[in-house]
């Protein structure tokens, strides 16, 4: 009976090294939980440790499980010294004019035709995404309680923008976030910015004084993540309703395997069994539907940001072109209209002066017929 | 960034057969390929933060996969001092670590363990230099995963034959108990087949006669030869001594067995390579080198209608897009695309 359960103890371990399920597509499904406790289980914790052990130490730790005298090591450090990797005194900030290797070659000729582009290429997009990748590397916290504890598992998820607009069709827009596995699913539900959580309904060309200042984030608080078969929702607020009901109901009556139900803010990560690489759901304002990719799963690294309270960390934000107001081409839109005789096209933006110039007189009555809608820029969020 | 990843692979790979010339699991005679290749250099490239983060991390994700099977020794030997070099050579801070997989942690432990039996001192003083210095994340999978991300060319990815071990499946494959189990399920065959004639035929064949005497010669045959081609390789080597000049006919041969995709070379012919041997390109061969001429793309409904636009000398097109809710990036790029850098000059000649 023992032998029986730790044979099976063993096939649920082996089950929960990830492995590929499609090569260099996504992994198998497994358990994140389990997942870490084998990484910790095989490591000498000194290797994910956030201090460095004395170099002493490790010499005499290496010569004694060696077996070698201590001249040997010496002989081996001077080999192996970092220094004799460099070659000379180039200059590293330069490719060689007259490369032999491949990588610069091409590295050169890239070089070369960049100098050739007048406008200026260093994207600003890319170096702020370096920017914001890297700065919170690192961080200590200044409180020690906030410091992450080893061992602690960091995830990665992509979360995919929907397809609000023709334009971001062509563009991968997502936005890239860290978390611990210790963090509850609505510590990332809360993370995700998205424009729909920002929109304000109704149509208000007759009192475009009074836009409410509430938006749908304050308003419709149901969400859920759909992950491996099962509907995380939202449940923390009295408004919130399990949303994924009518999924489930057409599911039912087409004969399809019963899905479970869970509360996000009741889940971790660590309970959790999933592939990486593989395509999930976040689902938010009824219909705002996003792909999460779950795309890295690992130790936490002593370089990594340590301060538990910046978690869950946006490291990649895609950037979207603000939409101009069409009159002034100068001020983001506020509005947007329709069928408004006034207007060049339909729909129409506007910024809020050239709207409110536009369409009303001094006194403020509405000119002509059109309806306006309050209008929420995707850029809002650069 | 992708764009670097076939360049990164063959400079990779031509330090690792330079490596594999030499016969030796030295750290030393790494260094020497290193430096006489100026390996470092290979960072080189404007500040760019950014440019020089991405490439670290591409270096690293092409380099890691030599230290683990179904690499030799000596190219997981050299892969490890590679990934040692590119990890202190970088010049980024903080550096970019070296990712390794859970499912293969027990192979990087088993390599340490051989080096342990086999006293390679350097082997192992790298390696654990490499843990303390924390050059390591501890992750789910080698490297990250973006559902639906763009394929990459299979051929940047694929194993590097002349670093694997000759393959033994055949071998492995057909074990005496599996001829055994083969020779019983033959005569059972035959058994049946015959009893489907009430008089059978002495001109039909039924079955295939010595099935399993024909399957064993078969195995005996290819193992055999296996073995005389490594033997007539090394003979080879030994002889030419692992200069310079013998390390890079190696890469040029490497590098020809890979362009070489679609030609044929009689199998055995690298086992007499004193009889010149010519390569001997298979029907299709030919037939794909023509193929992109006969191949001449009418242009796309998106260019017809831009140049349609132009001709009619649309001039307030450009003010109405202005109004436009949809993207007017798309219509701007036939104009960039001539200004595009070409990222494969050889590939130029190509019509597409
Ligand atoms: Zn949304
Ligand atoms: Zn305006």
């Amino acid at each position: 009976m023992a032998a029986r359960s730790s044979l099976m103890h063993e096939e649920k371990q082996l089950e929960n090294v990830p492995a590929y399920e499609f090569i260099n597509v996504n992994s198998n499904e497994f358990h994140i939980g389990t997942f870490r406790d084998l990484w910790l289980d095989v490591l000498n914790p000194k290797v994910y440790s956030y201090c460095n052990s004395a170099p002493e130490i490790e010499d005499v730790e290496f010569i004694e499980e060696m077996g070698i005298e201590p001249k040997t090591l010496e002989e081996l450090k001077i080999i192996c010294s970092v220094d004799s990797l460099r070659s000379g005194h180039e200059d590293a900030d330069n490719v060689p004019s007259d490369p032999h290797l491949s990588t610069l070659k091409l590295r050169k000729r890239r070089q070369d035709y960049k100098e050739t582009l007048t406008r200026d290429t260093v994207d600003r997009h890319e170096v702020y995404a370096n920017e914001m990748e890297m700065i919170s590397v690192g961080k200590k916290p200044d409180n020690p309680r906030d410091l992450i504890p080893e061992g602690e598992i960091i995830l990665t998820f992509n979360i995919m923008y929907p397809i609000l607009f023709q334009r971001f069709k062509y563009v991968r827009a997502y936005q890239t976030l860290h978390v611990l596995g210790s963090q509850r699913l609505s510590d990332l539900r809360d993370a995700i910015c998205c424009v729909s959580d920002l929109q304000v309904f109704g149509e208000f060309s007759n009192t475009p004084d009074m836009v409410p200042q509430f938006i749908s984030k304050d308003h419709y608080k149901s969400a859920f993540f759909f992950f491996n078969g099962t509907f995380f929702n939202d449940a923390r607020f009295p408004e919130c309703q399990d949303i994924s009901m009518t999924t489930q109901e057409w599911a039912r009556t087409r004969d399809f395997p019963d899905f479970k139900t869970a509360k996000m803010e009741d889940t971790s990560f660590y309970d959790l069994k999933m592939k990486v690489g593989f395509p999930y759901l976040y689902n938010h304002q009824g219909d705002c539907e996003h792909v999460v990719i779950l795309t890295d799963v690992r130790l936490v690294h002593q370089d990594d940001c340590l301060d538990i309270k910046l978690y869950p960390l946006i490291t990649h934000k895609h950037r979207v072109v603000t939409r101009k107001c069409s009159v002034c081409h100068l001020y983001i839109s506020r509005w947007i209209t329709t069928s408004d005789a006034l207007a060049p096209t339909d729909p129409c933006l506007f910024c809020d002066q050239c709207f409110r110039m536009f369409h009303y007189d001094d006194k403020g009555n509405k000119l002509g017929d059109f309806l306006a809608y309050a209008y929420v820029d995707p850029g809002t969020f650069n | 960034m992708d764009n670097f990843r076939g360049p990164v692979k063959a400079d990779c790979e031509e330090l690792l057969a330079r490596f594999q010339a030499t016969e030796s699991v030295r750290y030393e005679q790494f260094l020497e390929v290193w430096r006489d290749m100026n390996f470092s250099s290979i960072f080189y490239s404007k500040p760019e933060a950014n440019e020089r983060r991405m490439f670290a991390r591409l270096i690293m994700s092409v380099a890691s996969p030599y230290f683990f099977p179904p690499y030799t020794f000596q190219i997981r030997v050299a892969g490890l001092y590679l990934l040692y070099g590119l990890f202190n050579s970088q010049l980024i801070t903080p550096k970019e670590k070296i990712r390794i997989a859970l499912k293969d942690w027990e192979d990087a432990m088993q390599f340490q363990r051989d080096a342990v039996n086999a006293q390679h001192y350097d082997v192992l003083y790298i390696f654990r230099k490499l843990l303390s210095d924390k050059a390591f994340y501890f992750t789910a999978m080698p490297t990250p995963l973006c559902y639906g991300e763009k394929k990459e060319d299979r051929k940047k990815t694929e194993i590097c034959e002349e670093f694997v071990d000759p393959s033994s499946r055949p071998q492995e494959l057909i074990t005496t108990d599996v001829l055994e189990e083969i020779g019983n399920i033959h005569e059972h065959y035959e058994g049946m087949k015959k009893s489907i004639f009430a008089e059978p035929d002495p001109n039909l064949n039924l079955i295939q006669q010595n099935l399993v005497p024909k399957l064993n010669g078969a195995i005996l045959t290819y193992s055999s030869w296996q073995w005389n081609r490594t033997e007539s390789e090394q003979q080879q080597d030994a002889g030419e001594g692992p200069s310079n000049q013998e390390s890079s006919r190696r890469a040029q041969l490497i590098a020809s067995i890979k362009s070489r995709s679609y030609g044929q070379v009689a199998e055995a012919s690298k086992s007499r390579r004193h009889r010149q041997t010519q390569l001997v390109p298979a029907d299709g061969a030919d037939f794909s080198q023509k193929l992109p001429s006969k191949k001449k793309r009418s242009p796309s409904l998106k260019t017809r209608t831009q140049l349609r636009f132009n001709t009619q000398g649309n001039e307030s097109e450009g003010l109405t897009r202005l109004w436009c809710l949809s993207a007017v990036k798309e219509e701007k790029a036939p104009e960039k695309r001539k200004k595009k850098f070409n990222w494969n000059p050889e590939k130029s000649s190509d019509p597409s």
